[in-house]
């Protein structure tokens, strides 16, 4: 992953659900109260979330025996329970662009933070099984046989929903068929 | 600034190699031997056949100084054949290539020869394989299938027997395999990881590149954190069993099998 790579920065930019277990002053506006008191969720991007999450800060008010970090994260809502269980019943029916668009570099960010071996199965599943599907439309488009696309109302309404690293293998996918296309049409010269 | 192509090669250069094949000619004139790096073709003597290299056979057919022989496998039976097998026989996997030619050595039974530099019984892999000759296999599609029937297709049609049966019998196999293809990708995320791409041609390689390799990368990256723990898990396990002075080769072995199966992919 490059420094300047736009998508890493995107996703780190994500925001997730961070509980603060300290009461903080002066940070109030975060919440529009004139203190942020402890056990308020507040969605911050990653980077700031992931940071305050691992860094330690001393003894909390509410456990006062044990040293505790800033804030306690937890799955954001694009990688809930109810997300994945409509991705086991169906990979292709979950526009995934609606829930994050770089779903899986959020997932697999959020793999490294949580011990959550099953989202990682689910997250393999879907995207290979969402995989064929997509590289089928995009042998598809611009073959120009039915309409502008090619691939008819319900494949839009599918590829609509196509998050970051699936529009890529788009992209790739199209240019492959797209060349050997290019090749076929000018094999008589 | 990086190179804007993509990794691999393209069709065009596919095509390239292709025309590096040799196939059959039946010559109308005389042409004497050229001298190539690769060595010298063989003198045209009509009306006896020959094998030289796709580009010039295809130099002399534009000139109306040759007919291409077709291979038996771009005949309408034999890619009914390949179809059918395909289809039918066994969908999971892609028609075999053409066998390699025998290595073993007849003098010393059970051995292989020893490779010499520059015996042509040694080259096993294309375009070397003389496998789009007239002598080549039927029913067994060679590697560079889908460049060799087109390219045949567009400039040789008139002697291919039963041309626009034999095109649409390689669309409908250019189908049959693009969607193989697709299903070998989708069950790298359940069956075992693997997929099998032998007998796929290089066309069809150069056109799926890219998409193999994204879907690969990103299956790759998803499980990357769960094989890091993994790796780990392991390390220390085999830590402990140091520690604790061994234990049983059986123990390890049933471990050993477990923890293949947790990787799943």
């Amino acid at each position: 992953m490059s420094y300047y790579d736009i998508d890493a920065i995107l996703t780190e930019a994500e925001r997730v659900p961070a509980t603060f277990n300290h009461t903080i002053p002066l940070l109030g506006y975060l919440d529009n109260s004139p203190s942020l008191k402890a056990g308020t969720t507040v969605p911050l991007p990653l980077w700031l979330a992931e940071m305050l999450a691992l860094a330690s800060a001393g003894p909390s008010q509410q456990h006062s025996q044990e040293s505790t970090s800033f804030t306690s994260l937890t799955l954001p809502s694009s990688l809930s329970t109810s997300v994945s269980q409509a991705l086991k019943a169906d990979p292709r029916a979950v526009a995934l662009r609606d829930q994050s668009a770089h779903f899986y570099a959020l997932g697999v960010r959020m793999l490294d933070l949580f011990e959550e071996p099953e989202l990682g199965d689910v997250l393999r599943r879907t995207f290979v099984t969402r995989a064929g599907d997509v590289v089928m439309h995009a042998r598809k488009a611009g073959s120009g046989t039915d309409d502008a696309l090619g691939v008819g109302a319900q494949g839009e309404e599918f590829l609509r929903g196509l998050e970051e690293w699936e529009r890529q293998l788009f992209r790739r996918a199209h240019d492959g068929a797209k060349g050997r296309r290019e090749w076929m049409d000018g094999v008589k010269n | 600034m990086a190179l804007p192509l993509p990794p691999g090669l393209l069709p065009s250069e596919v095509n390239f190699l292709c025309e590096m094949e040799l196939v059959t000619v039946v010559p109308r004139q005389r042409l004497d031997p050229i001298e190539l790096l690769s060595g010298k073709t063989p003198a045209l003597r009509p009306p006896y056949r020959a094998d030289i290299p796709l580009w010039l056979a295809l130099l002399l057919k534009k000139q109306r100084r040759a007919n291409i022989v077709p291979p038996p496998w771009l005949h309408p039976s034999s890619l009914g054949e390949i179809v059918h097998h395909e289809t039918h026989v066994d969908p999971g996997a892609f028609s075999a290539p053409p066998p390699v030619p025998s290595r073993a050595d007849p003098s010393n039974p059970g051995t292989a020869r020893v490779p010499v530099y520059g015996d042509a019984a040694m080259t096993l892999s294309p375009p070397f394989v003389p496998s789009n000759t007239s002598s080549a296999p039927a029913n067994l599609l060679p590697y560079h299938w889908f460049e060799m029937s087109e390219v045949l297709l567009a400039h040789a049609g008139d002697d291919i027997p039963a041309s626009g049966e034999v095109r649409r019998l390689v669309r409908d196999l250019q189908e049959v395999r693009a969607a193989k293809m697709r299903e070998g990708m989708v069950s790298l995320g359940s069956g075992g990881g693997v997929t099998n791409l032998k007998g796929v041609g290089g066309m069809e390689l150069a056109e799926g590149r890219g998409f193999i390799l994204g879907v690969v990368d990103g299956v790759r990256r998803i499980g990357a954190g769960a094989e890091v723990s993994r790796r780990e898990e392991e390390e220390e396990q085999e830590l402990h069993g140091r520690a604790g002075g061994g234990r049983g080769d059986e123990e390890e072995d049933e471990e050993d099998d477990d923890d293949d199966e947790d990787m799943g992919f």
